[in-house]
């Protein structure tokens, strides 16, 4: 209980910080690691063994903290993104899939219904032209869209990409280990740039924002779905009870690894907010910048375009 | 052999003729070694589980894939399984089909040094 207070009144009391080391310039070589205070070189090396460690129970522990909601998340998300069939999605810090596999599925089904409307327009077919036009459809169910899923970390790659194999999804899907601050991508080359709950953890958010604006093509959109800031002060009370409480509990319990959930929940408080993100995002030539927050601001979803 | 942050500081100064930043890197290239993956043992053999022989490329990828470093594009070279980068003499390994485009991860291929002339080879 005594501990409980302690980090409670650390939360509470949180120093004014380094602002350019919440903004994610690194301001010398002092960064932060949840509350802690390290160098850059070792906040990359922890923050590749908490998803080291975590990876095979990652989405046990998705569901089980956050009650199923973050599924709803990352749906709202793909609504959102409203993808038609052709488009190349970048998933970065994408490690286990989910978003990956939400656009296949998106896609696909939106590939359907154009094809059914097709054909109700079409009423006087022959069985050959049906025929034909199912053909096609075994080809291109997915029209031409692809996703590439980049992460930092093999671990989490390859729990990905069982789930893949073990969900049966195999086309227009590719699995890439590389760095959000230096992908090894070509220049506007994707349709749309997405990072779900991985922005949290790149160390220099400004380069890898500028490579996401690098890597899409003129028009592309940039789609961050990340922990943000709760201002309504009751909720936010109860949002860090559960958070200081639950979480690394629950990490303990189930993923036998509490450490790596605490990180989690004060990585989430050192995180930038809404506007602070908005204004980042701007800073790396996005335009039409907005953001919108899902469940009173524990997530926001960061929108922009290169214009 | 020149490793670990001095081979990152040729490369990225080969790259793009500015400041390096491969001190940095030092820790997780001790780890990616120690990990028995890429740098050194270039093909995906060494962290292969019981597969025999490494898996293929999705081809599609190699139309997005270039140098992190230089921003270059790569040849895939198959009998090693990697991806090449000609103009800095590194190649990228490919393990269990996923390529590791990481410049920690990058080994040098013997062919010739980078233009900044290392003595070491």
């Amino acid at each position: 209980l005594w501990l409980w207070r302690c980090r409670c009144r650390a939360l509470l009391s949180r120093p004014a910080g380094a602002p350019r080391a919440r903004r994610g310039l690194a301001a010398g070589p002092e960064m932060h690691f949840g509350f802690q205070t390290v160098t850059e070189e070792e906040r990359r090396e922890k923050i590749y063994q908490v998803f080291e460690n975590v990876a095979k129970k990652y989405d046990v522990m998705n569901d089980s903290m956050t009650l199923g909601i973050h599924r709803v998340w990352k749906d709202i998300l793909m609504h959102k993104m409203n993808p038609c069939p052709g488009t190349l999605l970048l998933d970065v810090a994408g490690g286990t899939g989910d978003i990956a596999f939400r656009f296949i599925n998106y896609v696909r089904s939106v590939q359907q219904r154009q094809l059914q409307r097709k054909l109700k327009h079409h009423q006087n077919l022959s069985w050959q032209e049906i025929f034909e036009s199912y053909q096609k459809d075994k080809f291109n169910s997915l029209g031409d869209s692809q996703v590439v899923v980049c992460d930092i970390n093999r671990e989490m790659l390859k729990v990905g990409k069982q789930k893949a194999q073990h969900l049966g999804y195999s086309e227009g899907l590719s699995w890439v280990l590389g760095n959000a601050e230096e992908l090894p991508f070509d220049d506007d080359k994707f349709d749309v740039y997405t990072i779900a709950f991985g922005i949290r953890n790149v160390t220099r958010i400004d380069l890898a924002l500028q490579e996401a604006y690098r890597v899409l093509k003129p028009g592309g959109r940039f789609l961050c779905l990340e922990f943000s800031h709760v201002s309504n002060p009751l909720l936010s009370r109860l949002y860090d009870l559960y958070s200081f409480q639950v979480i690394p509990v629950l990490g303990e319990v189930i993923a036998g690894d509490w450490k790596s959930y605490q990180y989690l929940v004060e990585s989430i408080r050192q995180f930038p907010p809404q506007e602070e993100l908005k204004a980042m995002i701007e800073d790396a030539g996005f335009f039409k910048v907005d953001y919108e927050n899902l469940n009173f601001g524990i997530v926001a979803i960061h929108s922009g375009f290169k214009l | 052999m020149l490793r670990g942050p001095a081979l990152l500081l040729v490369l990225r100064r080969a790259a793009r003729g500015g400041p390096a930043h491969g001190r940095h890197c030092r820790r997780q290239q001790k780890r990616e070694q120690s990990s028995g993956s890429g740098s050194g043992s270039g093909s995906g053999s060494g962290s292969g589980s019981g597969s025999a022989r490494p898996q293929p490329l999705e081809p599609s990828l190699l139309r997005f894939l270039v140098c992190p470093l230089s921003k270059r594009p790569l040849r895939y070279e198959e009998a090693t399984n990697e991806l090449i980068n000609e103009e800095l003499g590194i190649a990228y390994p490919i393990i269990d089909g996923i390529p590791n485009m990481v410049p920690e991860a990058a080994r040098r291929t013997h062919k010739k040094p980078p233009a900044e002339g290392s003595e070491h080879s």
